[in-house]
């Protein structure tokens, strides 16, 4: 079993992390953060089960992960309102004031 | 299935073992109900001296425990193990805790000395006392034994920096960089969470301590497991230094950040990176690593491999990047990026039984480095609220404007560039002599190239300063009192450093042991 869930979780880290990098809409790159850090909860509640040495540890790890990234995503969030006020646009593309 | 695992509360003892950390949490709910309750015609600039007295007095703890652990004529390997040993206080999490603090306060002080200048900060309160969560989740860091400690002071440090590079409110650069830096902070977490779970798939547990005899078992069975998880949390944290190739957030995030905070994510946020990657890997890596009997190839020397040759594509790439760079603030983050490869090679550098003074070269490259970027950062803060903007033409003619905070200047990037008479030169010395020890010559040599092409955009600053400008008026450049003890806070301690280097690596050395001061649970 435990193959085969530890491609699923690097199958959806790959898409989290092309998301990511490639999508235009500034929500959707956020949300595909998420998508990664939902890949490494699948690793860590797996591991609890199917491990080399199997402990409760990696499902405590998972809950803190899952409060942290809650956290991370309302700042980030609120971060992306800032801006859309600021630049009326969520295209990541236009985020491009700084570039020299 | 599962083993029972003993859970371990806070007693009171530990609480004064976490004072330092539970008084900065205590002065900052102080400080943020102080801002909703004190009336709008009050100063937030109270709030301001308040946090500096705050990270004072826990710096007070620091060095009590500091001093109390020297004193107690302990044996070796005896630390003080909190909640199962997840959190850990010996004299390495004292020395990067007393760093972190040191460099707060001088943020802090700087951004006492140049918030009113910025018109874009609408709440300047949260400037200040923002400052303090993030310290302490700096200090979480350095003091973790476990990943999850480890995870949360990251995080802590990490969400409360996206706020503060955002605190420019009326900016529209502000909220860019701000959501550039989330987006890249979400990945590099993610990243080293990933990295995280195969660690603790392969050991069955999160504990540093338990790694130095699980990792050995299991090498030779799941070799690629094992790379995989490494790499993965190299490629994280490097995204956290800003070492190259993970480096091109920075400049962006550097540019669009209030100055102070952009001080403070290249020394505090850097600082706290490094000290986890260097805590990690010596519990782990270090022990998969050396000679390797019986044909196996150990693991743990490609990890160290990777982090010299991330250390050598960092200082090339930033050196080499900040040569056509004309902003002030970018310039500063490019060479942050070199820096961070410089501070990679001690803790790349293994221990060997001929160089084993790396945490110290370390520790000492750090303090130098956070003496001569904040006082930089300073520096620039009075720059542009003279000229108006960031731009490397600000400088000009500022010896004749403002000649002794132009001779602190010269001084910082003396430091930078690494030459005699400033911290930086012995700073860079020791860590090259232990590089040359480790008999890493190929190491030695990007090290020296890239000193040398920095010093061309280095000195085009001190250029700049010493030429005369027709354009503006040469009215003199006023300095506020908080940024003017900075700056010579700052350059004082820098050229002490470089007069007197011996002072600080001997102390640090007397009171730092590998085996009970960096490892975990050996006692």
């Amino acid at each position: 079993m435990l193959p085969s869930y530890l491609t699923m979780a690097a199958i959806l880290f790959c898409i989290g992390l092309y998301g990511a990098l490639v999508k235009r809409n500034a929500v959707v790159v956020l949300l595909s953060v998420e998508l990664m850090l939902n890949a490494v909860n699948l690793n860590l509640i797996v591991f609890s089960k199917y491990g080399v040495a199997p402990s409760l540890t990696g499902q405590v790890f998972s809950l803190f992960t899952i409060t942290v990234a809650a956290a991370e995503a309302a700042v980030g969030v609120a971060i992306l309102i800032a801006l859309f006020r600021a630049k009326g646009t969520v295209n990541v593309d236009e985020y491009d004031e700084m570039r020299r | 299935m599962y083993e029972g695992v003993s859970f371990l509360p806070l007693t009171w003892p530990d609480m004064l073992y976490m004072a330092p950390e539970l008084f900065l949490a205590a002065v900052f709910l102080l400080l943020v109900v102080a801002d909703l309750l004190l009336p709008q015609k009050v100063s937030r600039l109270s709030i301001g001296w308040m946090t500096v007295a705050g990270l004072l007095g826990a710096a007070g703890f620091v060095v009590y425990r500091l001093i109390d652990l020297q004193g107690s004529g302990r044996e070796v390997g005896q630390v003080i193990e909190l909640l199962g040993a997840s959190y850990v206080v010996d004299q390495f999490a004292n020395l990067l805790k007393l760093v972190f603090l040191a460099g707060t306060a001088l943020v802090a002080l700087m951004a006492l000395g140049s918030v009113k200048q910025d018109k874009d900060i609408t709440d300047r309160a949260e400037l200040f006392y923002l400052l303090l969560p993030a310290a302490i989740g700096a200090m979480i860091m350095a003091s973790s034994g476990n990943l999850v400690t480890l995870y949360i002071g990251l995080e802590l440090l990490s969400i409360t920096s996206y706020v503060l590079v955002a605190l420019r409110r009326r900016s529209s650069k502000s909220a860019e960089a701000a959501f550039k830096y989330v987006v890249i902070g979400g990945i590099s977490s993610a990243f080293i969470l990933f990295g995280m779970s195969y660690l603790y798939g392969l050991t069955g547990s999160v504990d540093l301590g338990d790694f130095r005899t699980a990792l050995p078992e299991v090498m030779t069975s799941y070799p690629a497991l094992m790379y995989a998880g490494f790499f993965f949390l190299i490629a994280g944290f490097a995204i956290k230094i800003a070492a190259a190739p993970f480096h091109a957030w920075a400049p962006d995030v550097y540019q669009g950040a209030p100055t102070p905070v952009s001080a403070f994510l290249a020394v505090v946020s850097k600082g706290a990176a490094l000290a986890a990657v260097l805590r990690i890997l010596y519990n782990s890596a270090f022990f998969i690593s050396g000679g390797g009997g019986g044909g196996v190839k150990p693991v743990g020397n490609d990890v160290y491999l990777a982090l010299l040759v991330l250390a050598a594509a960092a200082m090339l790439a930033g050196t080499t990047a900040a040569l056509r760079q004309r902003q002030m603030k970018r310039l500063l983050a490019l060479s942050g990026v070199a820096n961070a490869g410089y501070l990679l090679v001690p803790i790349g550098l293994n221990f060997t039984t001929v160089h084993s003074s790396n945490v110290s070269e370390f520790i000492f490259y750090l303090i130098v480095y956070l003496l001569m970027t904040i006082g930089a950062f300073a520096v620039l803060t009075v720059i542009s609220q003279a000229a108006g903007h960031e731009e490397l033409k600000g400088f000009s003619g500022l010896y004749y404007r403002a000649p002794w905070t132009s001779a602190a200047m010269v001084v910082f990037i003396l430091s930078l560039a690494g030459l005699p008479v400033s911290g930086g030169f012995f700073a860079k010395l020791f860590i090259l002599m232990g590089a040359a020890s480790a008999k890493a010559y190929w190491l030695v040599a990007i090290m020296v190239i890239s000193s040398v092409i920095s010093y061309y955009f280095y000195f085009a600053i001190v250029r700049q300063m010493f030429m005369r400008s027709s354009s503006e008026e040469e009215s003199e450049i006023r300095v506020s009192a908080p940024t003017g003890i900075v700056i010579w806070l700052c350059a004082g301690a820098t050229v002490a450093l470089g007069l007197m280097p011996g002072l600080l690596m001997d102390w640090i050395q007397a009171i730092f042991t590998i085996r009970g001061d960096l490892l975990i649970g050996l006692g």
